[in-house]
């Protein structure tokens, strides 16, 4: 049989593949199942059965969506559970196991209406008990959940009938929705926690009410989820099971790739997409992503606490010559915000300040500052990015042009995590993702203390009210202009220099159909993949 | 023989003890506990004090460990952090992958080494001394991940095969168990076979220059049983030294071969658990460890006793 070579690398617009997903999704609304819009586009004619292998290059430590921020863990938790809400690929939220939402005139009060015939992995019905249950569960700090800290905007969860849910919030939050999303927390059956050893026991039974469901999870070696038959959206999934293969190392994924033992991989490193390029049978496929690679400022300690300083490195830093070193071109440069949202809130780069790179006015700001002879500062990296070091390495060279005599100092992620907690980042890079909302997005990371958690010791009073103005603001135009306005600010002080969004870069063997890589990173698309076999 | 054991049975134990305060020491002074891995950059401070006391890490640290021991002296090395499995499953059936991997090198480096060490010795400066010699120098100088990686890549790209991903144990399906191990053992023992035979090779040599060598072939005994009766007899003490340094040396060394494979060693779960800070793994993993070779030390010494009579006096 012959195979076609489909191998669609090259430079793919990102505005393409977003408008394809728009119009799956409008083709879906014409007929307007609730779902539609959910997970990625709904296949016409869908052959059922099969597994797909997926290979992981990072494993999930454990499988509990309550207590367990590890993005390997999101990445295949939201096919075992799900919150109130989807957070779409174009920035919005869609009901999920919400059906509809009524907000009142002061924005305090929400009012959702669940989904009906909705069963739990252990055959019970879903009810507003349970989901009252989960959401007070989480924002209980004492349960010590990574998600407290954005579920503290709710005072109160309520049943207030089988299938109504009523939440109060401290202030008009219009970020709520996508904060019900999937990242932290899901809708799980009341009492749950009450055992002592539930934590644990989600690695080896799943509660959820997701498409999938935990069939097993073995230290160091894989993850198999299967499909859940009484899953409330009729006919899907359409695979019988998702085996989840852990392997900690590129050569043998890539190895595993070319023999056909793993169907579908996301790589992030370009020196391994150009080893599969070409090969009869894969299909390699670039999506935007939520993700950014940045240098974080630490204005605690001299000479960063001086904005002179960190104006003159943004002014000094080229983040195409970084990107193409780092990623080999995989990617986007960005600005302000990351790829993702760069459409629905983003500025454009001529109304932003500090973004072109003019090595003479850096100079100048660094003689203002004092530091015409020269400065010396500690650039930290963490080990097992593999991006950070050619990064490192160009962003020596940029800053070496204005005086600065960069030190490269490269730490374990447990000690970077230590000091970035600790508010004593200094001078770093950073590679974060978010959900797709300028909220979630820059609010914890932004407001000063003890609002936010200001890693960077920014402290900056504008940028603050902003992000409150933004965060209580439910009207679009409103809201995007708040947070121009914002970024704005964020160009002008330089508390953090974002310089790219590397793509997701899939890889699937041909019979994968209907894959689709949501911009989080997490695998929504799978609960839409069928197999051609 | 009863008391020299009670000694060094009695010195193992001092050992183990101490190994473990270390172990538990050490563990903890790495920067960023299970609490910041499982926040990431998310969390708050009330929610970290929380799940820092669920864990029991909020008492002090020898509390912590009188604890710790008390239980594993009782053979209870408690919980999985993340996982929730009891740590004794998890590190007993990791270490049984481990163990296969290690024995089964140990077996084919054993097979192919000695015999190679022996012809050398007995050829020496002759060309298939030559050939030996420079085989073990290609063997002892290429790194065991380089080996492994090369073997990965030529026999997928020759064969287009690559191992089945999932570890299945030998009870299981020996076919499967054995596609899964015969490229990690293969670059294992390709440095094990060399770093024997070169050591046979020397031991060898050595005994053929003795006098009691000379003597036994002047006094014209056939070659068969110079061999066997003299020569193999004084070269099997270092030989048994040296298996069992072998086989702690494969222990240690199989973390690499483990990750390359993925196979679910004890070297895989070690790092697995480091790298989330789940304390009671790493211990429990760790204290496997020290037990082993502290255990393979006391045979070797016991089996030098069986078969060398002048340590039997002393």
């Amino acid at each position: 049989m012959h195979k076609s070579i489909v191998a669609a690398i090259g430079r793919r617009p990102r505005q393409s593949i977003i408008t394809a997903f728009t119009a799956a999704a409008l083709a879906g609304a014409a007929a307007s199942p609730a779902w539609a819009e959910l997970y990625g586009p709904v296949p016409d004619a869908p052959q059922m059965g099969g597994t797909l292998d997926v290979g992981m290059l990072v494993e999930p430590p454990a499988l509990d969506p309550f207590h367990q921020a590890a993005d390997a863990r999101i990445r295949v938790t939201v096919l075992i559970y799900q919150g109130l809400f989807y957070e779409a690929a174009d920035g919005e939220a869609k009901p999920l196991l919400a059906e509809s939402y009524e907000v009142s005139e002061d924005g305090l009060t929400y009012t959702f209406q669940l989904r009906e015939g909705v069963k739990f992995h252990n055959g019970k019905d879903m009810t507003a008990e349970d989901v009252a249950y989960s959401y007070n569960y989480i924002r209980d700090p004492e349960n010590g959940s990574p998600g407290a800290g954005d579920f503290a905007i709710i005072d109160s969860v309520e049943a207030t009938g089988p299938l109504t849910v009523v939440m109060t919030l401290s202030e008009p939050n219009a970020a709520l929705p996508m904060t019900l999303g999937n990242k932290y927390g899901a809708v799980i059956p009341a009492g749950y926690f009450d055992d002592e050893n539930a934590r644990t026991a989600m690695n080896s039974q799943s509660v959820g009410t997701g498409p999938f469901r935990l069939a097993e999870f073995n230290p160091n070696q894989n993850l198999t989820l299967e499909r859940f038959e009484d899953y409330w959206e009729e006919g899907a999934p359409y695979l019988d099971a998702v085996n989840f293969a852990f392997l900690p190392n590129s050569a043998s994924m890539l190895v595993a790739l070319r023999n056909g033992r793993i169907d579908v991989v996301n790589l992030e490193r370009p020196q391994d997409v150009a080893q599969v390029e070409g090969i009869e049978g894969l299909v390699i496929e670039r999506f935007p992503s939520l993700n950014q690679k940045t240098v974080d400022l630490g204005s605690e300690t001299p000479p960063l606490d001086d904005v002179r300083v960190r104006q003159a490195i943004s002014l000094a830093i080229d983040k195409e010559e970084i990107m193409q070193a780092a990623i080999g071109g995989y990617g986007q440069v960005i600005t302000t915000i990351v790829a993702g949202l760069e459409d629905r809130w983003g500025v454009p780069a001529s109304e932003l300040p500090f973004q072109a790179r003019d090595l003479e006015r850096a100079r100048a700001l660094m003689e203002d500052a004092g530091h015409g002879d020269g400065v010396d500062i500690t650039l930290t990296t963490i080990n097992g990015y593999d991006w950070m070091d050619p990064a490192a390495v160009t962003l020596k060279e940029q800053l070496g042009e204005i005086g600065i005599d960069l030190q490269i100092q490269r730490v374990d992620l447990g000690v970077w995590i230590d000091n970035f907690r600790s508010r004593q980042m200094g001078f770093t890079f950073n590679d974060w993702a978010t959900q797709p909302d300028p909220n979630l997005l820059f609010f914890r990371h932004f407001h000063k203390q003890p609002e936010g958690a200001d890693f960077r010791n920014w402290n900056n009073e504008e940028a603050s009210e902003l992000l409150a103005r933004g965060r209580s603001e439910s009207d679009y135009d409103e809201r995007k202009d708040i947070y121009a306005q914002f970024q704005k600010v964020l160009a002008e002080t330089v508390p953090t220099i974002m310089m790219f969004s590397s793509d997701h870069i899939v890889v699937r063997d041909e019979a994968v159909q209907n894959y689709s890589q949501h911009p989080t990173g997490w695998y929504y698309g799978i609960a839409r993949t069928w197999l051609d076999e | 023989m009863g008391i020299y054991l009670l000694k060094r049975l009695g010195a193992s134990i001092v050992t183990a003890l101490l190994a473990t305060f270390l172990i538990f020491a050490l563990v903890r002074m790495v920067p960023g506990d299970v609490v910041a891995q499982m926040m990431g950059q998310a969390g708050g401070p009330e929610a970290e004090a929380a799940l820092r006391a669920f864990f029991g890490l909020d008492a002090p640290i020898h509390v912590q460990y009188v604890t710790w021991l008390g239980d594993a002296l009782r053979g209870d090395l408690g919980v999985s952090w993340t996982r929730g499995i009891p740590v004794t499953d998890m590190v007993v059936s990791s270490f049984l992958v481990t163990l296969q991997l290690g024995l089964v090198t140990l077996a084919v480096a054993t097979v192919i080494g000695v015999p190679l060490g022996i012809l050398a010795g007995i050829y020496e400066g002759r060309p298939i001394d030559t050939l030996i010699q420079g085989f073990n120098v290609i063997g002892l100088s290429a790194p065991v991940f380089w080996v492994g990686l090369m073997l990965l890549v030529a026999v997928s790209s020759a064969l287009s095969w690559s191992p089945p991903l999932r570890f299945v144990p030998p009870t299981q399906s020996l076919a499967d168990n054995a596609a899964i191990l015969v490229l990690p053992v293969s670059s294992l023992a390709l440095l094990q076979v060399a770093a024997y035979s070169q050591f046979v090779r020397q031991n060898v040599v050595s005994a053929l220059q003795q006098q009691y060598v000379r003597t036994a072939v002047a006094k014209g005994l056939p070659t068969r049983i110079v061999f066997f009766k003299h020569i193999l007899r004084n070269v099997t003490i270092p030989i048994v030294t040296f298996m069992g340094l072998i086989l702690i040396q494969i222990l240690g060394g199989v973390v690499i071969i483990e990750s390359l494979f993925a196979l679910p060693g004890l070297g895989r779960l070690l790092l697995t658990a480091i790298e989330t800070r789940d304390y009671p793994v790493v211990q429990g993993a760790l204290l496997l460890v020290v037990l082993v070779a502290m255990i393979v030390n006391l045979v070797i010494d016991i089996a030098y006793h069986a078969i060398d009579p002048r340590m039997r006096v002393s």
